[in-house]
């Protein structure tokens, strides 16, 4: 397994409404086709550490940020004020799961799944997507608009939407969250087998272990340090 | 699929899925740009049915002289030049354009106007342009003399020659009678070749090409006045009679004195003089000859005089008299020339008394506002008079020549053509009219033309044309007002599902353009509905109003460019109006659609 991205010493010093967060990552790795889980309470610190690896947030202090391609190696804390480039590398490496599905709700779940293909101009073809729609059982809702899916089913087209564009990395935050724990299972479990079957990376972010513990190649958890009325500090630690 | 494509399909399906609110926006924009769209019809549909009735009806293209002058050919060839003259055409004087015309019926007098090719008032009068023997009718020279399309008529051309009344006649075919509202005068248009033609007949040229005969332009005689002198005093009847029926005005009986002023000899003493002129006009030979036939059998010597300068190269005053030797010795003066002659020979004319004769022959030259002429003359002797004398043929040629130019040429004076003595003129547009009206005032020209009611059609523009800005500003601004805010209120809106296409990896360039593809899609919509009521209406208040107009007119009317412009101006509106939208959109982060979830 290749190297796909790696963190060194990063922290995250955030301060809302008169409460401080500081994020402590040590180390922080990731190999191609892993399903990595980060788990924690609520507040600790999660979705922070999602937004830093999706390129949206801006870490305080980092040592270390790289991002392996098979071409070059990218110091991610050296072009964070490049916007474009940060919009190309989001498009080409990351796809995201988010908590509700994150769809565009004028687009049918056909097109919400070609969007990101669009987007990258590559990615699965018309017939992979209809077997991958198959495999995730939503095969039969391609023309329908997200409002008159279920929860489930949104997830379901969420992870599709995530992965048709052959990221090397998705971001998966939450993403059963919506969802009864039986569902929620079944489409974590259809993630995973997906994800190996591609060969991509999961980063997905949890507070239930449960969901992850038994697919998971390596799992995080957020221990917290220190905890006050007006601060906290959290620290990424690997379990497993 | 290029991403700007995308960007544009997305905004596309966006609208789509929220086409209720999309129709609502539409209709609100439509609402806007609809009445502006009927009342730029109506303005404009009024105006241009109003000018194309001035347009479509030549009269109101018209500049005509008010006057007679004497307009030369180059004149016409000068002022044919400008752009903004759609037809002009010279013509001749009133008193050469009237001819008789003869049907088996009636007989009537005319006004002959001359035509060409492209001449409005024909073409537009639902006329043909006359050929050689054709000509047209105004519809009241029809109903005059009660004929129609194809008749053949007889113009007549009268003329007064020498004391006689003669006439010519052609055949003309009518080729078409012109709509009443060309003129309700009654006239008759021939080609101007014709008109041209009768002017020659009556000015006793000969028309070789119509066998018209005449002669050869000889400048015809003016005299200053006439000299009567008698044995006796005539009683005041007999003095008022002598002018009746002559073609003189006036008569008074000379001083000796003032007989001396005049002749620059002496009256001899057994006789009295009378002067008789025309108060108004040179005394012709008509004139002349009807004052011989009244004194037949009284004595009386009737000697037309001038009296004028001629340069020799000084300047010598001239008298100018031909009497017969017996009365030049009544007179006591003698003279190497004989009485008056209607037909000169220029070896009489050019002969000279000079009263100091130091010179046998000299140049002279008469030199007016009309010619500039040079003559050779012969002194022959002492002048009797204190004037230089020559015979009274010369002077009263060179006296016609104050009011019509002459020529000298081989030994002989000819009259030279007429020039035109005025024009018809039609501008090309009816707002060409007042331009050409000015440079011709401004040339000395009177001229009349139809400027007041073009003016008022202006005026009518203008106020509506404020009247539509006025409103449209209003509507305008209202339309900007809705789409600003319908469009900020949609990003604001849609910020969750902009944040998510930032995390897909549209760029903020690209996400900057989803509210301005809306907007202009919104606007073409709302352009396309408006256009469409506009028809709609327009249609039914045309319909409404057909019953006042005339073919093809439309009370509600815009042309396409004008409905192009409004698209245009639409869609550059909307496109401003979406910027602030759109800049909303780029200071939204990706980071947002993860914190939204």
């Amino acid at each position: 397994m290749s190297k796909l991205l790696s963190i060194i010493e990063m922290q995250k010093k955030r301060e809302q409404g008169g409460i401080s967060f500081e994020l402590n990552v040590p180390t922080f790795n990731l190999q191609q086709g892993q399903f990595v889980a980060i788990v924690g309470a609520s507040g600790c610190g999660k979705s922070s550490l999602l937004d830093i690896l999706a390129l949206v947030l801006r870490p305080s202090q980092c040592k270390e940020f790289l991002i392996h391609t098979a071409s070059e190696i990218m110091n991610i804390t050296e072009i964070w004020k490049h916007e474009a480039k940060l919009a190309t590398i989001r498009r080409n490496i990351f796809g995201y799961v988010l908590q509700t599905g994150g769809l565009l709700p004028f687009l049918t779940v056909e097109r919400n799944i070609y969007l990101p293909i669009k987007v990258k101009h590559s990615g699965y073809s018309t017939e992979d997507i209809y077997e991958l729609a198959k495999k995730m059982g939503v095969e039969q809702i391609l023309t329908k608009k997200p409002q008159y899916l279920s929860g489930g089913q949104r997830q379901r087209v969420a992870i599709l939407r995530a992965m048709a564009h052959k990221p090397n990395i998705i971001l998966a935050d939450e993403p059963t969250a919506a969802v009864d724990k039986e569902n929620a299972h079944i489409i974590v479990k259809n993630f995973y087998s997906l994800a190996k079957e591609s060969g991509t990376t999961i980063v997905m972010v949890t507070h239930d272990h449960d969901l992850v513990a038994e697919l998971a190649d390596i799992t995080y958890t957020f221990k917290v340090k220190h905890e006050s009325a007006t601060a906290t500090s959290s620290v990424l630690e690997v379990q497993a | 699929m290029k991403s700007n494509n995308t960007v544009l399909s997305l905004a596309m399906f966006d609208l789509l899925h929220e086409w209720i609110l999309t129709l609502c926006l539409v209709l609100a924009i439509a609402a806007v740009i609809s009445p502006l769209l009927l009342l730029m019809g109506l303005k404009y549909g009024t105006i241009a049915t109003l000018r194309d009735k001035l347009v479509q009806d030549p009269v109101y293209r018209e500049i005509r002289p008010t006057q007679t002058y004497d307009y030369k050919k180059d004149w016409f060839t000068d002022f044919s030049k400008r752009n903004d003259i759609d037809f002009l055409i010279p013509t001749t004087r009133v008193s050469s354009s009237i001819i008789t015309i003869k049907t088996p019926n009636s007989q009537k007098i005319f006004d002959l106007v001359p035509t060409t090719s492209n001449d409005p008032l024909i073409k537009e009068n639902g006329g043909i342009i006359p050929q050689d023997n054709q000509c047209v009718l105004t519809k009241s020279a029809a109903e005059e003399i009660g004929v129609s399309i194809g008749d053949k008529l007889t113009a007549r051309i009268t003329r007064s020659r020498e004391g006689r009344q003669e006439f010519v006649q052609a055949k003309l075919e009518v080729v078409a009678i012109l709509k009443p509202r060309a003129g309700t005068m009654a006239r008759i248009y021939t080609p101007l070749k014709f008109v041209i033609d009768v002017e020659n007949y009556k000015e006793n040229i000969a028309v070789s090409t119509r066998n018209w005969p005449g002669g050869t332009p000889r400048p015809y005689l003016s005299f200053d006045g006439i000299m009567v002198m008698l044995a006796q005093k005539l009683d005041p009847v007999a003095s008022s009679g002598l002018i009746i029926g002559t073609g003189i005005n006036g008569i008074e009986l000379l001083e000796r004195k003032s007989f001396v002023e005049t002749t620059g000899f002496e009256l001899p003493a057994n006789l009295v003089a009378y002067n008789l002129y025309n108060s108004n006009n040179f005394v012709q030979t008509a004139s002349y000859r009807a004052l011989k036939r009244k004194l037949r059998g009284k004595r009386a010597i009737v000697m037309p005089y001038v009296k004028l300068s001629l340069n020799l190269p000084t300047k010598t005053q001239f008298f100018g008299l031909s009497i017969s030797s017996k009365e030049q010795q009544r007179l006591d003066i003698k003279l190497p020339w004989g009485k008056l002659e209607n037909d000169a020979s220029y070896q009489k004319m050019q002969q000279l008394l000079l009263p100091n004769p130091n010179i046998e022959t000299v140049k002279a030259s008469f030199i007016d506002t009309k010619n500039s002429i040079n003559f050779p003359m012969q002194v022959i002797g002492l002048s009797p008079s204190k004037y230089a004398l020559a015979p009274v043929e010369l002077l009263a040629t060179l006296r016609t020549g104050s009011q019509r130019e002459i020529t000298f040429n081989d030994g002989k004076f000819l009259l030279a053509r007429l020039n035109y003595g005025g024009f018809r003129l039609y501008a090309k547009t009816i707002d060409d009219v007042q331009g050409i009206y000015t440079y011709l005032k401004e040339q000395g020209i009177e001229v009349s033309a139809k400027s007041d009611e073009i003016e008022r059609i202006k005026i009518l523009d203008r106020g509506l044309t404020r009247i539509f800005w006025l409103v449209a500003i209003v509507g305008i601004i209202g339309g900007i007002a809705a789409l600003i805010a319908s469009l900020y209120a949609a990003v604001e809106r849609k910020k969750r599902e902009l944040s998510i296409m930032r995390l897909i990896g549209l760029s903020r360039y690209q996400v900057f353009r989803f509210p301005i593809y809306q907007a202009l899609a919104m606007a073409i919509l709302s352009v396309a509905l408006a256009v469409s009521a506009y028809f709609g209406l327009a249609l039914i208040i045309n319909l409404v109003f057909s019953s006042d107009l005339d073919m093809g007119q439309q009370i509600c009317h815009l042309p396409i460019h004008y409905l192009l412009s409004a698209t245009l101006m639409t869609v550059t509106v909307a496109f401003l109006s979406a910027i602030l939208a759109a800049w909303k959109t780029t200071q939204i982060e990706p980071a947002e659609a993860l914190r939204e979830e």
